[in-house]
């Protein structure tokens, strides 16, 4: 099924373009074979929370300088992307922690029965590294787009003040966050789905859901993107508007 | 209101529900332990067919029962740890339990997921104000159709149906919440809508053809439910949230560009979109290709520490997060020619 679902999916990019189509195809496949890649690595034992943090830096990487191009604004958004993964990693960390959601719930997994738990792997790394992971598609692409709009304004108006660009690249990211919140609430709605028809059936109340293992890490998962994407705005529109900044002091000074 | 005012406002909130959450043993019906201290009774190592070892320690905790009628009374209840902690917890002093008899249920985590929810809301409204918050309306409304969908189901109600019914309410509640009534919003709930229609058909017709060959139902096996009924929903719902993204996006653009040139013929509205088109296209795929792919990561481990190799764990194990992603990027790109068809159609028809 999964095959014939990706020639479905092939063909339509196709149609909306060919070149851009088939440049995405092969960024998706590079991208899922380094992420095979890197959860290999944490499997055999290196550090799931360094490995995750490195393995985001690289995909940010891949995705912002080949298939962006190198330059005022690709740079800028990388530069924000390694402070955003900085903040949240350390708070993700305490709030798996603390809430300890890390692991499967037996009854749920029936199929890890098979397994033996004895890995040797702490599994508050391995969320945590999940978390990084799963935000990290989102907080670039945030990024890039008020990174880029934000130089499509300076273009349009070159007066303008560092303060009122700022300001305009924050007016970006409020149209970007609605809709983004709302992409990533409705991935997590449907997976959402049949966790609770399980809780459904193992008559849980809303109570006991608010505490259980994965319905906890779910939510976990789903707000540390959401907040990915709202922290990335500012950082993004402060270090594009100084990099603006410095470009133009440059300019002028080369002109005198 | 004056947004500092909110702001505080909402700070305080934040902190009262967290210390309220902190203190509501008493709205439990299971009782819960508050531990005061913890002794290791014993220490082993466990070892799994790959020779991996690891520690297992006996740990007894005593703790105070804090609520129902056996509150005050001092309990003993023993329990397993694990250094890798993949089904058992990891307790320390100072946390509350759910007890069942002499069996520790799990930890009571509402305080830190309402801490991080309240976290989330001042974020939002710092960095989106208003907007920001009103999303968060739109996101509450929405979860609770979301469940009330899930109790018509259990009801007996054809679930495709009922998805079929919450998706065009969930699209006209964020589309107009996110942006009003006007024709722009009117354009792209009827391009969700559609898209959401043909994408039902599509996938009901691939899963006949291939009857779901090839997918791995170990996930989803537990629910004692024929699977059809939950997959094509979930997959549904999962794609929602970004056909809705790429149906306002269109539909503002062509507006936009109706807005700027009145004059504008419907053949080079049609090519400017398939610019826009292209653009969003491949940002919105790298969102959706994260958020799925990565959620197979601690199973993969746990098999891969287990001795499965990879390329099994891939072939047998991987399959319906791929078909997740899948699908969500085939709505994606499904929903660009579709919803620049309609927006023209509605849009220019206005302007004639």
């Amino acid at each position: 099924m999964n095959i014939v679902l990706l020639i479905i999916l092939l063909l339509l990019m196709l149609y909306i373009d060919i070149k851009r189509g088939i440049k995405l195809f092969i960024s998706i496949i590079i991208n899922f074979i380094i992420l095979i890649i890197l959860f290999y690595l944490i499997a055999i034992g290196i550090n799931p929370i360094i490995c995750s943090i490195l393995g985001c830096l690289i995909v940010s990487y891949i995705i912002l300088f080949f298939v962006n191009g190198e330059n005022l604004k690709t740079i800028s958004s990388f530069k924000s992307i390694i402070i955003v993964l900085i903040i949240l990693s350390i708070s993700i960390f305490m709030i798996t922690k603390l809430s300890r959601t890390a692991g499967f719930e037996y009854d749920l997994d029936e199929d890890i029965s098979i397994f033996s738990t004895s890995v040797n792997i702490d599994f508050i790394d391995i969320s945590v590294a999940l978390v990084l992971f799963s935000l990290i598609g989102a907080t670039i692409d945030t990024s890039v787009a008020i990174s880029s709009a934000l130089y499509e304004v300076y273009e349009n108006n070159k007066n303008l003040k560092e303060k009122e660009l700022f300001k305009s690249g924050m007016n970006i990211g409020h149209d970007i966050l609605c809709t983004t919140t709302n992409t990533l609430l409705f991935v997590f709605l449907g997976d959402f789905l049949t966790l609770f028809i399980w809780y459904y059936k193992g008559h849980y109340s809303i109570l006991e859901i608010m505490n259980a293992k994965t319905f906890s890490g779910e939510v976990i998962k789903i707000l540390f993107s959401a907040l990915g994407c709202i922290i990335i705005i500012p950082i993004t529109s402060y270090i594009t508007t100084k990099s603006i900044i410095k470009l133009k002091n440059k300019r002028i000074k080369i002109k005198d | 209101m004056n947004k500092k005012i909110v702001l505080i406002l909402l700070i305080l909130i934040s902190v009262i529900s967290v210390i309220f959450v902190y203190n509501d043993d008493f709205i439990y019906k299971k009782e819960i332990l508050k531990i005061t201290s913890i002794k290791t009774i014993n220490e082993d190592e466990s070892s799994n067919l790959l020779g991996i070892k690891e520690k297992v320690y006996e740990k007894e905790i005593t703790g105070i029962i804090t609520n129902g009628k056996n509150k005050g009374i001092i309990k003993n209840i023993k329990y397993e740890e694990t250094y890798s902690s993949v089904i058992t917890e990891k307790y320390k002093v100072g946390d509350k339990v759910f007890i069942d008899n002499n069996n520790i249920e799990t930890l009571k985590r509402d305080t830190y997921i309402v801490l991080l929810i309240m976290l989330f809301i001042i974020a939002i409204y710092i960095v989106g104000k208003y907007r920001g918050l009103l999303s968060v309306i739109s996101v509450m409304i929405n979860s609770i159709i979301f469940y009330i969908g899930l109790i018509l189901y259990f009801k007996g109600i054809n679930i495709i149906f009922i998805c079929v019914i919450e998706s065009i309410i969930f699209s006209c509640i964020s589309l107009l919440i996110a942006g009003g009534i006007n024709k722009k919003v009117l354009s792209a709930i009827i391009s969700v809508v559609t898209s959401i229609l043909i994408i039902l058909l599509l996938l009901i017709i691939v899963s006949k053809i291939t009857n779901y060959k090839g997918i791995n139902f170990n996930e989803i096996a537990y629910l004692t439910v024929p699977i059809e009924d939950i997959l094509i929903p979930e997959l549904l719902i999962g794609t929602l949230g970004a056909i809705m993204d790429i149906g306002i996006t269109m539909s503002s653009s062509i507006s936009e560009l109706i807005d700027k040139d009145n004059k504008i013929t419907k053949k080079s509205l049609y090519k400017s979109s398939k610019e826009i088109g292209k653009d969003i296209m491949s940002t919105m795929s790298n969102v959706l290709f994260f958020t799925y792919i990565c959620a197979g990561l601690p199973m993969l481990v746990l098999a891969i520490r287990n001795g499965v190799t990879i390329t099994n764990f891939i072939a047998s194990n991987y399959s319906i997060e791929i078909t997740r992603f899948l699908v969500g990027s085939i709505g994606i790109v499904l929903t660009i020619p579709i919803s620049t068809f309609i927006s023209i159609k509605i849009l220019k028809r206005g302007n004639v």
